[in-house]
């Protein structure tokens, strides 16, 4: 299943309220649970049957390591990967980064909110493309922790 | 950080000083009604005479009389100025004033991070990086408008903090209402405009901890004084002061310290009632309500008719599909 089909089907349950859905189709099964009013969480690999909306989306290599931590929206409205069009963007895939350090901006009604991580370690993947809506609670980055 | 900072309100005379000269009938106060009401020697009382004449103030002095505030001098613009006008609670109480520094904003972020108290205000004569949205620039002239920021920490929860947004909105077009007794009209969902163009900005940035506020900065630029002739190219057009419209020069620490009550006095509502009086408020400003809209925002754009907002302040679009889009960022490039 692309990351597209997902994304739209997590904004579905989004917009319906539900938390839970499995659909079976041609290309296999695919389940989706989504987290409700969770900030963030580390991702175990063997807890499954608990799993947020990522777990379908995690079917990488990462997936499989413990250590993969996940920053999600703190609220509703626009990703921007840089604090300018122009500009340099935060991180991208493979930045090692220091907790603290700003990933991202979420834009909404001329609200900025520059989203710091809360981890140190390296950006493994950007959930989100530069401009895209995002709901609360939705993932935004993976990040490995250093330990 | 750059510039010279001029500090937080100063336990000083000074402006118990200006306060005394501006308030006396017969034009004089003479060294020794000042001294005994300051409780400091009349040495002492010429010392800071002379310390408010370097700061822009026409003071004359004569053996006999005293000394005498020269009204027909323009007074400067500093931080005595505003905090002798404040009437606020908390709003302004911490003043932080700057000749010249890159943003209010920046500044007061960084007031945020090291503990501030709330209603701490950063304000400054001039910008050399004003802030606007997605990196664009606030042109910031020194001399003309006011550049202020506002440091609050409400208990809300992130996603709640957009209302703020709408809160400052209807503080800054009521202030501007009272210096051109004609309310502004907002643009969604918070450029204040007067006759269609902007005469006041607002920008909001927060700071979150896991899911809880830290505080929010909420960033205001009037232009007050700027001439026409002053705008820079780019926004002669869209840009326009308080002055055009009215001809009259605003008094900046008058302006300033109005918004800053105003501007509790709708924070004390809202953490009283919560936002839907805020949201009614900011709806009798808003002109946009069944008029064609199109938002641009980042590599798209919806184009349609405004159905006014929603209960919390997105933008409710009707495209031609007949579906109606909830816009929630992105710049109202026409009508609304």
């Amino acid at each position: 299943m692309e990351i597209k089909e997902l994304k739209a089907l997590y904004k579905f349950l989004v917009e319906t309220d539900i938390v839970e859905l499995e659909i079976e189709g041609e290309k296999g099964k695919v389940r989706i649970k989504r987290a409700v009013a969770r900030a963030l969480e580390s991702l175990p690999a063997a807890a499954h049957r608990q799993s947020p909306v990522t777990e379908a989306k995690i079917e990488g290599p990462e997936a499989k390591k413990d250590d993969i931590r996940i920053m999600t929206s703190p609220m509703v409205g626009t990703f921007y990967r840089s604090s300018a069009p122009d500009a340099q963007a935060f991180v991208e895939v493979g930045s090692i980064i220091k907790s603290g350090q700003a990933l991202c901006i979420i834009e909404a009604m001329k609200l900025m909110n520059e989203v710091e991580s809360e981890f140190s370690g390296k950006i493994v993947s950007i959930l989100v493309e530069n401009g895209q809506p995002v709901e609360y609670g939705e993932p935004l980055f993976h990040i490995e922790a250093s330990k | 950080m750059q510039g010279k900072k001029k500090g937080v309100i100063p336990h000083k005379p000074e402006p118990e000083i200006i306060k005394m000269l501006k308030g006396s009938a017969h034009g004089f106060v003479s060294g020794q009604a000042l001294s005994s009401a300051l409780g400091i020697s009349r040495t002492a009382i010429w010392k800071h005479i002379k310390r408010l004449r370097d700061a822009g103030y026409g003071i004359s002095a004569q053996p006999s009389k005293g000394y005498r505030l020269d009204e027909t001098k323009k007074r400067p613009f500093n931080v005595w100025e505003v905090s002798l006008l404040l009437t606020t609670d908390f709003i302004g109480r911490s003043l932080h004033f700057y000749q010249s520094i890159s943003s209010t904003n920046a500044i007061a972020f960084e007031l945020g991070r090291n503990g501030c108290v709330e209603g701490a205000v950063v304000i400054a004569d001039g910008q050399t990086k004003g802030k606007g949205r997605l990196g664009r620039v606030w042109a910031s002239p020194r001399g003309v408008n006011l550049y202020t920021s506002i440091v609050l920490r409400p208990g809300i929860q992130p996603q709640n903090a957009t209302q703020l947004t709408f809160l400052a909105a209807v503080a800054a077009a009521e202030t501007v209402k009272v210096f051109t007794r004609k309310p502004p009209e907002v643009k969604w969902p918070n450029d204040i405009l007067i006759d269609g163009r902007k005469a006041a900005g607002i920008l909001l940035e927060m700071d979150t901890e896991s899911d809880r506020v830290n505080f929010v900065v909420v960033g205001i630029g009037v232009n007050l004084n700027m001439r026409r002739d002053d705008l820079p190219e780019l926004i002669k057009k869209t840009a326009v002061s308080l002055f055009d419209k009215t001809g009259v020069e605003v008094d900046r620490a008058e302006f300033g310290a109005r918004l800053y009550s105003i501007f509790e006095k709708w924070y004390k509502i809202y953490c009283k009632d919560g936002f839907p009086p805020v949201l009614d408020e900011w709806k009798g400003y808003f002109g946009g309500a069944g008029k064609p809209v199109k938002i641009s925002s980042v590599g798209a754009s919806i184009e349609g008719v405004c159905m006014g907002v929603d209960a919390d302040g997105a933008l409710l679009v009707r495209v031609a599909s007949g579906k109606v889009e909830r816009v929630l960022s992105g710049d109202v490039v026409a009508g609304g």
